[in-house]
């Protein structure tokens, strides 16, 4: 489960690297990807070519996010807009609110499940959901792609140069106008994955986003913002968390153990495990 | 002159508000009344987010624990009303007094992480204690007068509402209301002139919380029913949108939004997503381009009104 | 004893570190009351780290700083402030958001003064400072220079200001507001007693104003003394001319 929540986290923590902005909507973004996945899955490809319509709903949702991109968030960096700090704390929550009700008016406010990706299996002595096994590997899968696509291509050694110096890589010719749409793009493609490989397991409706997106900002938090490698671990941390605790203690509080962990890290560390102070003056 | 106008258009509205109940059916008595609660709660968090510009993300938390401590104060220890809501208020002036000072240093954008960390801590708490507290399934807060008619309600909270207005009048005509302007400006000059942020910093936060504590222990006491539905992410996503839409940074601005938007949004209860849809699209609008709400639109529209007198009496000046 | 007392500023063996960059090393420096020090040196010097770590933005690694006979070193900007040690920033930092007006009086209330004492202070200085027709004028409509000049004497309704650590004054500013600055100066020093110290580059200017003053090179004082006798040491034309 850690791993798809970092998805998630990976998502908003990218997104924050490169354009210093948290898009509180990102919950909602892994909803659209559970609504196509459903749509694609149940009507033209069938359960078979789940993978499909996995990749489908990542790059309908990418052109969207760099779409909402320039729209939105571009004029922050164009000088158009005055207050620039709450301004995209605003807008992007707007935005969240917008498409959460939108998607009641035009699916109804109804569960639909998705058919199943495959039956129930056994991980050593753990049985695990066919679900979740394959949205894991999937998972595992679009890490490593992203991995693959920010350490090894040019295009993500250029979004790590916007990530660390956001003015001096403009010296070197990059557009990073460009670059923040890419960003975005990618990050919300991120969460439609997560959306799209979880939709069997949460199942798809309005606020199926919630759950996976308080944790992703949870994640955020203990991690720290800015720092890729710290989501990894807190995602993992939180999912294992949660796990034991669902197994040990109580399966109904399953909610509140990532949050101790929160409070914990948070007490010791308030700038999240990895988080980098900010300068004041 | 200004403000003779001022004060006659403010004696205006609250003469009106005064006589308005006996005109109205009890319905829409209820719709204001609840309008007044979200009027208080945007206008306390305009005082910190909007003037001080401490982005929060917790303030319809504090108004949840408002509301459950005096529930539970009551319910639970036997104590009487005003107990209750003492307790309510004490403990959330104290909370926002700790999550304050964790929030010295932060700034913007990890201030509005953090304060939604702990938002949703206190939710999830509050719903996974739910032997202690009636989790999702909601407390029974006792009704604060015996009987069930709206009107004490309906004055109770148009009190509150007036003294919210006039606490946040005085406080930022005041001295302190330069300190917190200048922090949000600039926090480094504002200490070079000598502001100690960190004691006004802390006020901004505790004072719109243990408002928002004392008006949700008072709202739990009028619905009733109490969940932590009332402490959801949706819940501040409306008190930021009444204060947008109705002017950020602006005295009448929140609550001017605030009771328009929700008497707004009970005409359009049929269209009960299709509301929410066109309103959080008016606030990107806003944001986008605008930046200035309902507040800013009815200056531009005053200051054209004046100029077209203006004009016009300079035009018929010509003739003559 | 008795030069002791006539020092305003008195650093000791300042050192400040950012981790592995030493950025103040071992400074030591005395101004006396009443003088208007310039303090040079070439970009990157650790000019304005200096008058953060007086200021007490930034906190000493190591060493004291004397205020008169009380140590500062340590203490929040505020209250360094409300002692009476202000300054300006390189880049101006006036409140946007707020009327030129309304910047003035934030010093002034923060001091103790009531709003109308503030508000009378504050037009009499705008007045000074030639700036009275912008008082309503939100300060983000002002030019570069004049939120400098702004900035400036927003200081002075400081009624107990004692030091005033400018930081690059002159920098990118128009000859006319850079005369009234300089006559401000001038008036504050000799009128009120007020002690300078100045960071510029503006050699020209820094003469004209400063009987003496201080250089520092790569976090160290390497010279003082008149302008004409550091012009000549070695020592700071190497700084200047010679690599880094």
């Amino acid at each position: 489960m850690g791993v798809l929540y970092c998805l998630m986290s990976l998502g908003i923590n990218f997104i924050y690297g490169i354009m210093k902005v948290i898009n509180w909507a990102m919950g909602e973004y892994y909803m659209i990807g559970s609504y196509v996945l459903y749509l694609l899955v149940t009507f033209p490809l069938g359960v078979k070519y789940w993978y499909v319509a996995v990749l489908a709903a990542a790059i309908a949702v990418f052109f969207l996010g760099a779409f909402v991109q320039v729209l939105l968030i571009k004029p922050m960096f164009t000088g158009a807009i005055g207050e620039r700090g709450e301004y995209g704390t605003i807008v992007t929550i707007a935005t969240a609110i917008f498409i959460r009700n939108l998607a009641v008016v035009i699916g109804g406010p109804y569960i639909y499940t998705p058919p199943d990706y495959a039956g129930p299996t056994n991980i050593g002595p753990l049985p695990i959901s066919g679900n979740t096994l394959v949205a894991l590997m999937g998972a595992l899968i679009l890490l490593s792609l992203f991995y693959y696509l920010i350490k090894r291509t040019w295009v993500g050694r250029a979004l790590q140069g916007v990530a660390q110096n956001r003015i001096g890589i403009q010296t070197s010719g990059v557009n990073i106008l460009k670059f923040d749409m890419l960003a975005f793009g990618i990050g919300t493609a991120l969460a439609a994955a997560a959306g799209a490989l979880l939709a069997p397991v949460y199942l798809v409706y309005p606020t199926c986003g919630l759950v996976s997106s308080v944790r992703g900002f949870e994640i955020i938090v203990i991690a720290g913002l800015g720092s890729i490698w710290g989501v990894l671990v807190a995602s993992l941390a939180l999912g294992v968390v949660e796990s034991l605790g669902a197994v040990f203690i109580s399966p109904s509080f399953m909610d509140i153990y990532g949050f101790v962990l929160l409070v914990i890290v948070l007490s010791l560390k308030p700038y999240g495990l990895f988080g980098k102070e900010e300068r004041i003056a | 002159m200004q403000t003779f106008k001022k004060y006659a258009v403010l004696s205006l509205l609250l003469l009106i508000s005064l006589l308005l109940p006996h005109f109205i059916t009890d319905y829409w008595i209820y719709v204001l009344t609840v309008a007044f609660y979200y009027a208080i709660m945007a206008a306390g968090w305009n005082l910190l987010g909007g003037y001080t510009g401490q982005f929060s993300l917790c303030h319809s938390t504090f108004a949840l624990i408002g509301a459950y401590a005096s529930a539970l104060t009551i319910v639970k220890l036997g104590l009487p009303l005003w107990v209750g809501i003492l307790s309510g208020t004490l403990l959330t002036l104290v909370l926002s007094l700790g999550l304050g000072i964790v929030c010295l240093r932060v700034r913007g954008i990890y201030l509005a992480l953090i304060t939604w960390a702990f938002a949703e801590v206190i939710r999830t708490f509050i719903r996974v204690a739910y032997e202690f507290t009636g989790g999702d399934r909601g407390l029974n807060s006792p009704y604060l007068f015996r009987s069930v008619k709206p009107l004490p309600y309906y004055y109770l909270f148009l009190g509150l509402t007036v003294l919210a207005i006039i606490l946040i009048a005085v406080v930022m005509r005041s001295r302190i209301g330069f300190y917190l302007r200048a922090i949000r400006n600039d926090e480094v000059a504002a200490r070079a002139m000598g502001v100690n942020t960190v004691r006004w910093k802390i006020f901004a936060f505790m004072l719109p919380s243990g408002l928002a504590g004392v008006t949700g222990a008072f709202y739990g006491h009028y619905i009733g029913l109490i969940s932590p539905v009332l402490g959801e992410f949706n819940e501040m996503a409306m008190i930021i949108i009444f204060v947008v839409i109705g002017g950020m940074r602006t005295q009448a601005g929140p609550i001017l939004g605030a009771i328009s938007i929700r008497y707004l949004m009970e005409f359009l209860r049929e269209w009960a997503e299709i509301r929410i849809v066109i309103l959080s699209a008016i606030v990107i609008l806003i944001m986008r381009f605008f930046n200035g709400g309902l507040m800013e639109f009815l200056r531009r529209a005053g200051g054209w009104v004046r100029k077209k007198d203006a004009v016009s009496a300079y035009a018929s000046m010509g003739e003559k | 004893m008795d030069g002791r007392e006539k020092q305003i500023l008195r650093l000791e063996n300042v050192v400040r570190d950012f981790g592995g960059l030493r950025a103040v090393n071992h400074v030591s420096l005395q101004v006396e009351e009443g003088e208007v020090r310039g303090l040079i040196g070439p970009n990157g010097s650790g000019k304005t780290t200096l008058i953060n770590l007086i200021t007490g933005i930034y906190k000493i690694t190591e060493g004291d700083i004397y205020f008169g006979a009380k140590r500062i070193s340590g203490l929040q900007p505020d209250v360094i402030a409300s002692l009476g040690i202000m300054r300006t920033f390189q880049v101006p930092r006036v409140f946007r958001d707020m009327t030129v007006l309304e910047n003035m009086m934030v010093p002034a209330l923060s001091q103790g003064q009531t709003k109308q004492e503030a508000k009378t202070r504050a037009e009499e200085l705008l007045e000074f400072a030639l700036l009275t027709r912008l008082k309503n004028e939100p300060a983000k409509s002002l030019s570069g220079g004049q939120s400098m000049l702004l900035q400036i004497v927003r200081v002075f309704m400081n009624k107990r200001l004692m030091l005033y650590v400018m930081d690059e004054p002159f920098a990118g500013v128009h000859e006319s507001i850079k005369g009234i600055i300089l006559k401000t100066i001038k008036a504050m020093n000799q009128e009120k007693g007020i002690t300078f110290l100045i960071v510029s580059h503006e050699m020209t200017t820094i003469s004209n104003l400063c009987p003496r003053v201080s250089v520092l090179y790569r976090g160290g004082i390497i010279s003082q003394g008149t302008m004409e006798e550091i012009a000549n040491d070695p020592l700071v034309i190497d700084a200047y001319l010679g690599g880094q």
